[in-house]
């Protein structure tokens, strides 16, 4: 399925094999199933272009089938385009200034968008920090009277309504209907076309004579059809490949995140999450520390204070309380030495040190369910590739313990030159779906922050694969 | 003495109970969170409660805020806070909730059980039981900086000492020197400080950590 062929390549030589490449199969299943969403994409889409605030409210909606769109693309056609940035809210200060016009101007010159009020002097300024219009007033020497932020209603629908990624998917799937009509019709008329008449004798002989208007005679006229039936076939691919061609490209245009603003603000967000990840790991980590070996060694320094006590204290020594405080202590200390172990391999596992591969074997041997391990890693990752695979593995196959109700699992990791993929597959339940909160969307957001992927199939009743796709260096 | 615990971590729960258990007092009541402690000291009135500071469930200050609850609605409990860490605006607050029957000591001090169980006693009492690292804390943070760095360092140590909440003789065995000196550095420290004199331990310790709170 996840051929990654490039698009430029054909569906097969010689030629006249296409009919039987793989490839076209994979441009025949794509015609076939984005036809009917595009349709409900052009349905949702047009009664939404109603007014402003209809556009605010699908923006998150189109940025859904848009999604849907290149995970198609992605998974039949190996046409990989990277996702541009969720819609979101855009604060815009309203700057209260006598130069409402040349504050404009300067912002507008800075990347930001401006409009000067018509009724009062000022100025609404979107796309800038606050600190950032500050400082171009400063520098022109304009005063600036008062600035607020948009209310978070007007932050929300004004970010939406302009969204660039929205209306470039909008337009996608507005060019996307009549060219997956083109594609469907190509496929029917030459696929369908080219068996009817490559097996027309066949047809002639149960009494079918008549055919594009012509009566055919005889037998012979039936069987010279064959060859058109065969044209048909070998030139469908080919047609449909030119249709596919011209989608992959609108997707890439369109779909993509294509300017540097956008890819900018793609940053932003994957840094946020991992800056946001960073931060609730270290709280975690203090979490456990505290409820964990913290609390174990001050329960340990009760029970040796009162031994101590016992031993030193005034009369008889109560020989078996004491030896039973101590034992208690000797239990704690080896408790507290498993938390720390464990919280310390949970930081990061020694065995990492010594490669992805090794790493995983431990982890493989250690997993409640059997696993089946296949690496296949001849060039090291970057180390914080590595942990992050390390990590995703071990979270994976957790769930495969925890949810899937699964006998066996694999693990897979495989490291091709810039690309490191991990794959768990399980024969459990499925139905595993990311939920916002939850650990695989968790996982997603890590992963993409250092532009790397995570793909979930998991149709209910199994079996379930979680692939995780990471770039060699971060 | 008649105590509630209340404390998430049950490893500690159970060691304080041993502890506590061991020295005669009766434990009445051990819970595991704010809301249980407040239910257990409205129906058992304790002498003393001894409440961990973070716990469920958004383990932050719970344990703090449930305290200063109770010393608001009943003042005749003395409340020992004890946590893992210090933290200087934690004591503030606890102290701002008026007179004496209040501790606040690192979780570590309870390895020194007399130690500990006295600290409890001078809170059932009414006294005060401050941890080292709350007075440092409290010393550092004093606007009275300038003033208090015009004390001799002898001066200052019998200051912590008195801020924790100790009495002359105690101190006097902590610093090894006789009774009648213990009196001389205080009434010293009292002038320099520009503090009325007093001769209660207890007001003494309030007059203090008035000081250093303003």
């Amino acid at each position: 399925m996840n051929d990654n062929q490039n698009m430029t390549e054909p569906p097969a030589s010689p030629a006249w094999g296409a009919p039987f490449a793989k490839r076209s199969w994979a441009e025949l299943r794509y015609a076939l199933v984005t036809l009917p969403l595009a349709i409900a994409a052009v349905a949702f889409i047009v009664p939404m272009l109603y007014n402003g605030l209809l556009w605010a409210a699908s923006a998150d909606g189109v940025w859904k089938l848009g999604a849907a769109s290149r995970f198609l693309a992605r998974r039949l056609l190996g046409e990989d385009v990277p996702a541009p940035p969720r819609p979101r809210s855009v604060v815009s200060y309203k700057v209260r200034t006598k130069d409402g016009a040349r504050l404009a101007k300067a912002a507008e010159e800075a990347g930001g968008k401006a409009r000067a009020w018509e009724s009062k002097p000022g100025v609404t300024v979107r796309r800038l920090p606050p600190a950032r219009i500050a400082e171009l007033a400063a520098a022109a020497g304009i005063t600036i009277d008062e600035m607020q932020p948009s209310s978070a209603f007007l932050s929300w629908t004004g970010g939406r309504t302009t969204d660039p990624v929205t209306w470039r998917a909008r337009a996608y799937f507005g060019l996307k209907l009549p060219l997956a009509v083109v594609g469907l019709a190509v496929a029917a008329v030459c696929w369908l076309g080219g068996l009817y008449y490559l097996t027309f004798p066949a047809w002639w002989s149960l009494g079918l004579h008549n055919t594009l208007g012509f009566h055919i005679m005889t037998l012979g006229v039936a069987f010279s059809l064959c060859p058109v039936g065969m044209a048909l076939l070998v030139t469908g691919p080919w047609l449909l490949h030119g249709v596919t061609n011209v989608d992959c490209w609108l997707i890439r245009g369109l779909l993509g995140a294509s300017s540097p603003a956008e890819r900018i603000r793609a940053l932003e967000e994957s840094r946020a999450i991992a800056v946001d990840d960073a931060a609730a790991r270290l709280r975690g980590i203090e979490r456990d520390l505290h409820d964990g070996a913290q609390a174990q060694l001050v329960a340990l320094s009760m029970k040796l204070g009162l031994a101590r006590d016992k031993l030193t204290g005034d009369g008889q020594v109560d020989v078996a309380r004491v030896a039973r405080l101590v034992e208690d202590a000797h239990a704690g200390i080896l408790e507290a030495i498993v938390d720390l172990r464990t919280l310390a391999r949970g930081i990061h596992p020694p065995v990492l040190d010594q490669g992805l591969a090794d790493a995983l074997t431990t982890l493989a041997t250690r997993s409640a369910v059997p696993v089946e391990l296949v690496t296949d890693i001849p060039e090291r990752p970057s180390d914080a590739i590595e942990t992050m695979a390390y990590f995703s593995a071990a979270e994976l196959l957790t769930n495969v313990a925890k949810h899937s109700g699964a006998r066996r699992a694999t693990l897979e990791a495989v490291h091709v030159p810039g690309l490191l993929r991990i794959r768990v597959t399980d024969d459990g339940l499925g139905g595993a779906r990311p939920v916002p909160g939850g650990g695989l969307c968790g996982l997603a957001d890590r992963v993409r922050a250092v532009d790397g992927r995570v793909d979930i199939d998991s149709p209910r009743g199994g079996p379930t694969a979680v692939t995780v796709e990471l770039p060699s260096r971060a | 003495m008649r105590i509630v615990i209340a404390e998430d971590a049950a490893v500690i729960r159970a060691g304080l109970a041993e502890i506590l258990t061991d020295r005669g007092h009766e434990i009445v009541a051990a819970v595991g969170d704010a809301e249980a402690l407040k239910d257990a000291v409205a129906a058992d009135q304790p002498d003393v409660a001894i409440v961990d500071v973070r716990m469920p469930p958004s383990h932050t200050d719970e344990g703090l805020r449930a305290a200063i609850a109770i010393r608001r609605d009943h003042p005749g409990v003395g409340i020992l806070v004890f946590s893992q860490y210090i933290e200087t605006r934690y004591a503030a607050d606890l102290l701002a909730t008026g007179s004496g029957g209040v501790g606040y000591l690192l979780k570590d001090r309870v390895a020194d059980v007399a130690e500990f169980t006295d600290a409890i006693t001078r809170i059932a009492a009414g006294g005060t039981a401050l941890d080292p690292e709350v007075v440092s804390g409290l010393l550092n943070a004093s606007r009275h900086a300038s003033a208090l760095g015009t004390l001799t360092a002898r001066e200052q140590d019998v200051l912590a000492l008195m801020a924790e909440g100790r009495s002359n003789s105690a101190i006097a065995d902590r610093i090894f020197v006789s009774e009648r000196a213990v009196e001389k550095h205080i009434s010293n420290i009292f002038t320099r400080l520009n503090l009325p004199p007093s001769d209660s331990d207890h007001r003494r310790v309030l007059a203090v950590l008035a000081y250093l709170g303003t």
